[in-house]
């Protein structure tokens, strides 16, 4: 993969992360606020070669894990796994345009189910929390309504064509 | 027989990658909020603050306008209630004011040393935490500005949380609401005693120690002496309270502050190394935290000041309500 694109995806993950921690300080209707990094993770494994991928996933989590309490390694490995389904389904994804939507909702609803399952594990008491519900279902709409936004940008960010059949190559 | 040769190159790196999240987050645990893990996180938060104070300021405008939008309509009732309640505070602080007299009068007659008050920080949320299960928020003085570890936070409401990392321009305040955190709370109009724990979102769940306490609705939850300078409003109770059979005296309480929407809030210089109390011996301190740091295991036993150098303890905090015998 080129250099240029590496700096860009490395970009592309620092903003998201920033605009994830400032932006929705106060815009947050209902008490919640989407899971941008999480989305853009999504967004860009479905062009990638799959180790970039998965290496996208790892690196966005882990930035993650450091600007937060959280037990370093477990946004890595949940966006990690995010990465790795998103690479094993995206050929489907592109013969059926219609699933994308729904593939958004159900994929935030299971990283984020996967990530209080695991923190409940290791400790962090993340399914004691009251509005569990809230936080899981909540965010994966958000994502969904913005996941046209940040969908689109993917591809033109890294230059490649809409469709993956111009797929990047090594 | 399994062979490697039949796991494909991405499933290998998917496994090795989530091998390798799964050590670090051992690691991490086990070091308990200090070593190479905090060394990190105390790194790229203080890496990361000017890139989110920057864009923090650039989207104001734009949050702002935003905001106000979704503020038009109950402005005008808000505007009503704030007037009322400044006149309703503006005769307290002329009683204030003649009480204060009295009692600085009454000081001086019977020789007494007024109490210190506490010095406040003011500062500005910069950042909230990277997802919904984060109950944390960052602020935007550090180190620099004089903030040190377990300082109580406060907005204008009551009890916002406490500082649990600090780098040289930030520091990260973990909210009362988080699930680990427990707060020793007095009612205030009864004086019992009583914990508030967090449960991630809405009101906290209190528990009284005497299950004959009456609790009504209403009744001001401040902080019992401990971790928290005592007296500050912590929580206000939302549903009167039943005695469980077999368990404590437990209902709900609703937090005072805007927890869910802060903008500026008030570090208070306070550690609990300082909070003496009287009828104990000279220089003798509370009991301190239960131990969070197995780490560091002079911490407590010292006279020492807490140590400033910023680690950030993920494990569970939680307040140790002091046993004090007159």
């Amino acid at each position: 993969m080129k250099a240029r694109r590496i700096v860009i995806l490395v970009l592309v993950v620092l903003v998201a992360v920033a605009i994830q921690t400032t932006v929705f300080v106060r815009i947050r209707p209902f008490d919640a606020a989407p899971s941008l990094v999480l989305l853009v993770v999504l967004a860009y494994a479905r062009y990638l070669p799959a180790e970039f991928a998965l290496l996208l996933g790892f690196g966005a989590g882990l930035l993650q894990d450091l600007l937060s309490d959280t037990p370093l390694g477990l946004w890595a490995l949940v966006l990690t796994t995010l990465a790795f389904v998103t690479v094993r389904v995206r050929e489907r994804l592109e013969d059926d345009f219609g699933l994308l939507g729904p593939y958004v909702l159900v994929a935030t609803v299971g990283a984020l189910t996967l990530f209080s399952v695991l923190g409940t594990i290791f400790g962090e008491r993340t399914l004691a929390d009251a509005a569990v519900l809230k936080k899981i279902l909540l965010p994966a709409v958000y994502n969904t309504l913005l996941a046209p936004l940040i969908l689109a940008m993917a591809p033109r960010t890294l230059g490649v064509a809409r469709r993956r059949s111009a797929s990047l190559s090594l | 027989m399994w062979r490697p040769r039949e796991v494909d190159r991405p499933t290998g790196v998917f496994i090795g990658l989530i091998i390798v999240s799964l050590v670090l987050v051992t690691v991490d645990i086990r070091s308990a909020g200090t070593g190479i893990g905090a060394t990190l996180r105390d790194g790229t938060q203080a890496a990361f603050a000017p890139v989110q104070r920057f864009l923090g300021s650039a989207t104001r405008p734009a949050v702002d306008f935003f905001e106000s939008l979704s503020d038009l309509f109950s402005l005008r009732e808000e505007n009503r209630q704030l007037r009322q309640r400044l006149t309703a505070l503006e005769s307290q602080i002329q009683e204030t004011e003649s009480i204060r007299i009295r009692v600085r009068e009454l000081e001086a007659l019977l020789d007494l040393a007024p109490p210190e008050g506490i010095d406040t920080i003011t500062a500005r949320v910069l950042a909230v935490g990277v997802s919904e299960f984060d109950h944390t928020r960052v602020i935007d003085k550090g180190r620099a500005a004089g903030i040190g570890l377990d300082m109580p936070v406060i907005d204008e409401g009551g009890l916002v949380g406490r500082v649990v990392a600090v780098t040289e321009n930030s520091a990260r305040v973990r909210l009362i609401t988080d699930p680990s955190i427990v707060v020793a709370v007095r009612v205030e109009r009864t004086g019992e005693t009583g914990v508030l724990r967090g449960r991630g979102a809405g009101p906290m769940v209190l528990e009284m120690f005497n299950t004959d306490a009456a609790v009504v609705e209403g009744d001001l939850l401040v902080t019992a002496d401990g971790r928290f300078p005592a007296g500050i409003p912590v929580a206000r109770v939302s549903e009167p309270a039943r005695s469980e059979v077999g368990f404590a005296l437990r209902t709900t309480a609703k937090p005072v502050a805007a927890i869910t929407r802060i903008d500026f809030v008030q570090v208070l210089v306070f550690t609990r190394d300082e909070a003496v109390v009287i009828g104990f011996d000279q220089g003798d301190r509370l009991p301190t935290q239960v131990p969070a740091d197995p780490g560091d295991p002079t911490e407590g036993e010292t006279e020492e000041p807490p140590p400033t150098t910023s680690t950030t303890t993920s494990s569970m905090t939680s307040t140790t309500v002091p046993q004090v015998q007159p």
